[in-house]
Order: structure tokens, then sequence, then C-alpha cells
């Protein structure tokens, strides 16, 4: 078996009949097709409902405070940023199939790069608006009901601090360990082809 | 126009066949084939070049081989045996799982490089799949056979 013919000739006696037919495969595609990126297509939806909703309580309801047009405009301006970075995510994977392995590898290698980026970046001025904003946003109405809501914005001021200081260090070193891990696997294939 | 059909049965096959390559596993190819159509299906609307269709379609499925990576799924490589029924004396199960658990042994791209050539693949599409130029492909395929050889020498040694 040494020879290349014999090789091809091994090669196609696999069977293939346990593969589905093309009908039981157009089933499976329907069930599956929005799967893949519909986590990114929820993170849009929501951050643009999230901004909509602030925005429309920023024009309808008459605040006194200047705080809470700040607050309110700053979690707009976070909620469109996230979604931009996604939507930008999302157009790069759509214009991916038609891509040669060697494109295709360098697109995973800088994606992960940007990854990297994006935690160290991205979304720290992402949380830092989000959390700013929030805070801001709220002091109205602590100011005016303070019995009440003096509660909610300690525990919302809790609940950002853990995520700032605790949540996001620890799931950005588990993170990068395995972006730098991927990258070196992608970049060894990238070797291979050069 | 061709329709997804006839795509579906002219290329789900050979599909199978070189992400078996890739995979060395009956399970993770045929996820990968389901992948690889799920991409062909929702493109094929926009896909204009007909005569280069099948050189797409081996793009979309050698990415996904290699996307696995990228999602740190470890492809078994040549560790873990091929899954077909256990290998009789000299049959043909047994030679090609040999063949096969060689070419799991071989580095990503050279595993994907020999399985389009093995699929009977022309090296200008090889290349054009890889995205070197056909030169390149020629010397790639000329060694890894050597390597190949090597092996499965080894193998029958072995045994």
């Amino acid at each position: 078996m040494n020879n290349l013919d014999d090789m091809k000739s091994l090669w196609h006696t696999v069977t293939t009949d346990k593969l589905p037919s093309s009908t039981e495969m157009l089933k499976l595609i329907r069930k599956f097709r929005r799967q893949k990126l519909r986590n990114k297509w929820m993170v849009i939806v929501s951050c643009f409902m999230l901004a909509c909703l602030v925005a429309a309580a920023l024009l309808i309801v008459h605040f006194k405070m200047a705080t809470t047009y700040i607050g309110g405009t700053l979690v707009v301006i976070a909620s469109l940023l996230l979604a931009a970075t996604n939507i930008r995510s999302l157009k790069r994977f759509y214009n991916l199939d038609d891509q040669d392995n060697l494109n295709f590898l360098e697109f995973i290698a800088k994606t992960k790069e940007n990854q990297i980026h994006y935690y160290q970046r991205t979304m720290v001025v992402i949380i830092s608006l989000t959390a700013c904003g929030w805070v801001l946003y709220m002091y109205e109405l602590v100011y005016r009901y303070p019995v009440w809501c003096i509660v909610i914005y300690f525990i919302m001021t809790v609940y950002l601090g853990i995520m700032w200081f605790i949540v996001r260090p620890r799931a950005f070193k588990k993170d990068q360990q395995k972006l730098n891990a991927t990258r070196k696997r992608v970049e060894s294939i990238l070797n291979q082809l050069k | 126009m061709i329709t997804f059909e006839e795509l579906y049965s002219r290329y789900s096959p050979q599909i199978f066949r070189v992400c078996l390559g890739y995979t060395n596993n009956e399970d993770q190819a045929q996820d990968l084939v389901q992948e690889t159509f799920i991409a062909v299906w929702n493109g094929l609307p926009g896909f204009r070049n007909e005569s280069q269709i099948g050189t797409w379609i081996f793009r979309i499925a050698t990415n996904h081989c290699l996307r696995a990576v990228a999602k740190a799924k470890r492809m078994p490589g040549g560790e873990l045996p091929f899954n077909l029924a256990a290998p009789v004396e000299e049959s043909i199960e047994e030679k090609v799982s040999i063949l096969y658990r060689c070419i799991g042994e071989l580095a990503e791209a050279e595993r994907i490089i020999i399985s389009l050539e093995l699929e009977g693949l022309p090296q200008s599409e090889i290349a054009g799949i890889v995205g070197l130029n056909s030169g390149n492909v020629r010397v790639k395929v000329h060694r890894i056979k050597e390597k190949l050889a090597i092996k499965l020498r080894a193998y029958e040694q072995f045994r």
C-alpha cells in the first residue's frame, strides 16, 4: 500500500451510508442554521432594546438633575458600543466562507488578537461607561426617595464592584490563556502552510 | 441553476471522506459535514460562480475542520483509533483503518492536503482551496506521500 494509487483506491472504499439523506439534511439545516451566531444576535438586539428604553425614559420623563441625563447617555453609549462591536464581528463571520485556508487561518489568528484587545480595552471602556452611567442615572431616584432606594443603590454598587474587581479579572485571565493557546495552535498550522 | 439536493448528493460523500481524513473520527466527520452544508445552504443564494462551486464547498469544509482547532476542540489525530469494525487480518477494513490512522498522525495542514489529493482533486484546485500555488502543492503532496509511505511501512512492519 505504498503508492498513491493504492491509497486512493483504499480511500474511496470508505462507506458513506450513514450520512443523512438530502431531505434529512434539509431538516437539520432548518433546525440549526440560525443557532451558530444566535448569541451574538441576542446581544445586539438586547443592546438596542436597552439603549431605546433608556433614551425613551430620558426623553419622556422630565428629570430634574443633570446626573440622570449624563448617566442615561453613558448607558446608551455603552450599549451602542457593545452592539457595534458585535455587529463588526458578525459581518466578518458572514464574509468568511469564501476564504482559502491560509486567509482563513490568518483571520482566526487576527480574531484571537482582537479578542485579547477587546478584553484589555473595549470591554474596560464598556464596563466603565455602564457602571458610571447606572450610578449617575439612579442617583436622582435615591436623592428623591432615600429610604426605598438606598438599599437598591447599595446592592447595585456592590454588584458593579464585584463584576469589576472580581469577575472581570478572573474571566479575562481564564480566557486569555485559552486565546493564547489557540493562537499558538493556529500559528503553528499557518507555519505548516508556509 | 444547481439545486441544494444535487450539490449534497454530489459532494457530501467527498466532504465526509475529507473530514474523516482530518478527524479520524466518524461522528466528528459527520458533524463537520452538517456544519459545511449549513454554510453552503446559507451562502448558496448569493453564490454566482458556479464553475468554482466545488472549490467553494471544499474551502468551507476544510475551514470548518480548521475552525475546530480555533474552538479548542482538539482533533484526535492519530492517538484515537479509527471507528471501523474490528480489523481482520489483511482485510480492506484493516488497510483503510491503517491508512486513516497514518493520515491522522500527520500535521493538520498535511492532513487536509493529502485528503484532497486522495479524493482526486486536481492540484490546481487544491491550491485554490488551501491558498498556496500549484508548485507548492505539488512539492507538499510529494513530501506528505513520502511521510505517509514511511508510516505505512512502519505499521506493516510492527503489525
